[in-house]
């Protein structure tokens, strides 16, 4: 996998196109997938993937395979070149990346346990976990992933930069019934070494949760003050990743940051950065991205106020700015990897809880959207594996899932409180990273619906 | 081509394992095209092509799975090596050995019809049919603030052998084509207008004659002039609401309120880690009332030019028909071999992997809702007296057990005494799926029912994205709960 960048450099060199750039990936992953407290799918994935560009001037074109063999990708960049003189001129391109800068020490990313781990390690590591949560009388699932992946980027004028990382990741669900709801509770970790993998506390959380979770209230729809895990805030993160900074969505004015940029769009404690070198346990960003652009640390919102958006290098040349590196994989599309929300000064949750009269503790979120009305961030969703009533600062019993209606970045004008630390969490719909976030305390969201009342 | 000898090389190697109950070795050679036009420039111009082997194996207790890009015989056989460990390390700690029963052996060769092969059309004669109708989008008013069309193309050759004897070939043609524009008001409010649905849901199977007959330069003028208008538009009231929905809205509302909980590894458990379970247990089948007694859902892998039609599952099951939900009644489920047996039942054929390196599991085939008797969407608006009619999907949002949803849409019409009056901005509704599905009390006839085709179905974990087609007509609903996102 160490050899990409050198299959990169002599594909180009066989090939013989003048403008040519070649973005090689191979990611081998372990992902062992638990349900009804049984390991029913478990898997080795391999995903091989060359995306080939080549441009006549300004004419560009594309090639996506999985084929990454010397011979195959040759013929991609053929084929690519005949495509390229058949299009129409992209505005603004401004051509393939240089050698540029060099990439300052990479951040670590790797760890040889993860890499090596094989399907033993993977079921030796969740047994344990699986019979503590059958001990507690109730039914586990979830998955244990183990990856390893490459990748390099070079071009014909002098780019050429790679990368090697490892994923550990575990979550866990413990629950009343298999798929037929009640109680739920929900434990996850992620860390580039297995050997670091909280599998057992997680675990032990989720069963907590779910046990305290049984016999649910149900509560009148309105506003609620709550408390957000950062589970639920990253579900959030990730979809005002996909309509706010992206320059696409700025240019044609659907995202909240169009024509907002040094105005206030949400409050003075809100600080989000895209940070794909963060070098702590919470960074899991590649420090280039496909175009080979150098990723750096980029303010998008500091205390509320709008401040970038983010590029990729086509975008950034034909509307007078800079790329961030924010080029992102097929599909395509520009957008962040590495989001971060900053921390606040609360040394706890139950702290956070303790500000609340009376309100909701939630755990996660399920299926949010945040296509309703973009420009506002107008964001729909419901609570899932945990939600609880606080009432005098302190928990007082669980209550059945409620759906929310309401802007995320106008709730955050709301937020008082963020604790200190903060989590990283995977982004469910693709693979690019993982999201950082506090928990959050946000005064009336409005909440206008209730999940499974009165259906029979 | 497949790799005949390799494939059935590995496939008697697997066979010499004495651990090995069961295996199947599934070769998939995929190509196609992406292509975006955008406010006149070519935002997207991508050839993409994957290639690959899955191998899955049953062990004596537990499933294995491996795949290789590489369709060597000794890759293939390293990768047949790896499956069959995984199920051994997997068999370890399953304390019950997965039932699968058999099935007989399938053999024979499906391939999509088309008339035109896309594959053939000159990549300048795909770009110039995006690019007439951006300009059209954009011309004529400076509001019009951005506009795009798209043109996807998959060709996916597949070969499924098995254990069992089963050697199945098929070749797919997915396609999907569409358009919409942006207008931006001068307050930065901004209104989206598609056409001929949102983007991921106006696919099909079939060849470049579908382009023509989707005529996109007929409906730019409309398309821009409701995007402009919703600008204007006052936001839809709240409150409860006679709905009508037209019929791509109905298909996604059968997608996600009807396909996806009929799913019976949701049901039982097997997608917790992303998507979650269903409120259609086993207990209900035969006895719970889903729907008003005209509401009939069926299951159907034959319909043709479905995005979810096909010769034979992943599982070498054959293609079939037959009704979820039966005159408002809950009858069946979405299957595969090993979930049906757990109920006594036979599988129902949807068995699916979205490519070589992915396990297939459950997934909707075209579930569609029946045509009813209420004429056209025209007939249906001339019989309402108050209500709202709402087009095109926005966002989507439903809970883990499809339950309670909420939909936004592009447009909406308050309709008074039997006619479209004025158009209301950025409307969404809301319920509960039994109790909405018990309030259907109109479906439009056949000549307005549609085959729609969704790309992007997600489930997974990881993540797979299928193809999936749902036909519907345009419905009424009673009483819905209704607001805007304004």
């Amino acid at each position: 996998m160490s050899d990409l960048l050198s299959l990169c450099r002599d594909v180009l060199s066989e090939a013989g196109e003048a403008e040519a750039e070649i973005y090689l990936s191979f990611a081998e992953r372990g992902c062992a997938r638990f349900a009804s407290g049984e390991l029913g799918q478990h898997m080795q994935l391999s995903e091989p993937q060359a995306v080939v560009r080549v441009a006549h001037g300004r004419r560009l074109a594309e090639t996506v395979t999985s084929r990454l063999d010397r011979e195959a990708l040759v013929a991609a960049v053929h084929d690519t070149a005949r495509a390229a003189r058949l299009v129409p001129e992209v505005e603004g391109f401004p051509g393939f990346a240089g050698a540029g800068e060099a990439v300052e020490e990479a951040p670590p990313r790797y760890a040889e346990a993860t890499a090596t781990a094989t399907p033993e390690e993977r079921v030796e590591r969740l047994a344990p976990a699986l019979d503590a949560i059958r001990s507690a009388g109730l039914v586990s699932a979830g998955m244990l992933e183990t990856s390893r992946s490459s990748h390099a980027v070079a071009t014909t004028r002098g780019c050429a930069r790679s990368h090697d990382a490892t994923i550990a990741g575990f979550r866990v669900w413990a629950l009343e019934t298999p798929g037929a709801g009640g109680a739920a509770g929900y434990g996850g970790h992620l860390h580039r070494d297995v050997r670091e993998l909280r599998v057992d506390e997680e675990a032990e959380r989720a069963v907590r949760i779910c046990k305290a979770s049984a016999q649910p209230v149900s509560l009148d729809e309105g506003t609620y003050d709550v408390v957000m895990e950062p589970e639920a805030v990253t579900e959030l993160l990730e979809w005002l990743a996909v309509i706010a900074f992206g320059a696409p969505e700025v240019e044609q004015g659907t995202s909240p940051v169009a024509g907002r940029l040094g105005q206030r769009i949400t409050g003075d404690g809100v600080d989000l950065v895209e940070d794909p070198c963060d070098p702590s346990d919470l960074g899991f960003g590649a420090p280039f991205d496909r175009e080979g652009t150098r990723k750096g640390r980029v303010s998008l919102i500091e205390k509320g106020v709008a401040r970038a958006v983010l590029y990729d290098r086509t975008y950034a040349a034909r509307l007078g700015a800079k790329s961030t590196g924010s080029a992102l994989l097929p599909p395509g599309g520009i957008g962040p990897t590495s989001l971060a929300m900053g921390g606040g000064t609360a040394s706890s949750v139950d702290e956070l809880i303790a500000g609340v009269e009376r309100g909701l503790y939630i755990c996660r979120l399920h299926y949010v959207n945040g296509f309703l009305e973009p420009r506002r961030a107008v964001m729909t969703g419901l609570t899932r594996d945990g939600c609880f009533l606080v009432e005098k600062g302190k928990i007082a019993c669980a209550v059945g899932n409620m759906r929310f209606t309401d802007s995320f970045l106008e709730g955050l004008a709301r937020c008082d409180g963020m604790t200190r630390a903060r989590k990283a969490v995977a982004t469910w719909w693709s693979d690019v990273g993982a999201f950082v976030a506090p928990a959050v305390r946000i005064r009336a969201l409005r909440f206008n619906g209730r999940s499974q009342e009165g259906w029979r | 081509m497949p790799p005949d000898a390799a494939l059935r090389a590995t496939l008697d190697w697997l066979r010499k394992q004495p651990s090995v109950r069961y295996a199947e070795v599934r070769f998939v050679d995929a190509r196609g095209e992406r292509l975006r036009v955008r406010d006149g420039r070519p935002e997207q111009v991508t050839a993409e092509a994957s290639r690959g082997v899955g191998i899955r194996v049953l062990g004596p207790k537990a499933w294995g799975f491996a795949c290789s890009p590489d369709i060597g015989e000794g890759a293939l056989q390293a990768a047949a090596a790896r499956a069959v460990a995984i199920a051994r390390a997997s068999g370890a700690v399953a304390r019950t050995p997965i039932a699968f029963p058999e099935q007989p052996a399938a053999r024979g060769r499906y391939e999509t019809p088309l008339a035109i092969d896309p594959l053939t059309v000159p990549l300048e004669d795909k770009l110039a049919t995006l690019d007439a109708p951006v300009r059209a989008l954009r011309a004529g008013d400076a509001r019009l603030a951005s506009a795009e069309a798209w043109m996807d193309w998959t060709r996916q050759e597949k070969r499924l052998l098995s254990t069992e004897g089963t050697d199945v070939t098929q070749s797919f043609t997915f396609g999907a084509c569409g358009m919409h524009v942006f207008a931006r008001g001068d307050d930065g409010a901004s209104q989206r207008r598609s056409y001929p649905t949102w983007q991921g849901g106006d696919g099909f199977q079939g060849g470049w004659e579908r382009i023509g007959a989707l005529d996109l330069n007929a409906h730019a003028d409309r398309v821009k002039d409701e995007a402009l208008a919703l600008l204007v538009a006052p936001p839809c009231p709240s409150g409860p609401q006679t709905l009508l929905l037209e019929s791509s809205q109905v298909a996604l509302q059968v997608h996600e309120s009807c396909g996806h909980p009929t799913e019976l590894d949701r049901v039982l458990g097997s997608e917790i880690s992303l998507a979650g379970g269903s409120f259609l247990q086993p207990h209900l089948l035969g006895k719970l009332r889903y729907g008003s007694p005209i509401v009939t859902l069926v299951a159907d892998a034959t319909s043709p030019g479905g995005h979810g039609t096909f010769g034979w599952d992943d599982e070498g099951v054959p293609a079939g028909t037959r009704p979820l939900i039966d005159h408002g009644l809950f009858v069946d489920y979405l299957s595969s071999r090993e979930t049906a047996a757990g109920l006594g039942r036979a599988s129902t054929g949807t068995m699916r992997a979205d490519g070589w390196n992915r396990p297939p599991i459950i997934r909707m085939i075209n579930v569609s809702l029946d045509p009813g008797a209420a004429g056209t969407l025209e007939d249906l608006v001339a019989d309402t007296d108050d209500g709202v009619l709402v087009a095109t999907d926005k966002s989507w949002s439903i809970d883990d057990l499809r339950l309670n949803f909420q939909f936004s849409c592009e447009v909406a019409w308050e309709i008074k005494r039997g006619k479209r009056t004025r158009l209301l901005r950025n409307p969404f509704y809301t319920g509960i799926t039994p109790r909405f599905w018990g309030s259907c009390d109109a479906i439009c006839g056949a000549e307005d029912w549609r085959l729609w085709g969704v790309s992007t179905c997600g489930k997974g974990d990881p993540m797979q994205s299928m193809h999936v087609g749902h036909g519907a007509a345009p419905a009424r609903f009673r009483d819905v709960t209704m607001g805007s996102a304004s």
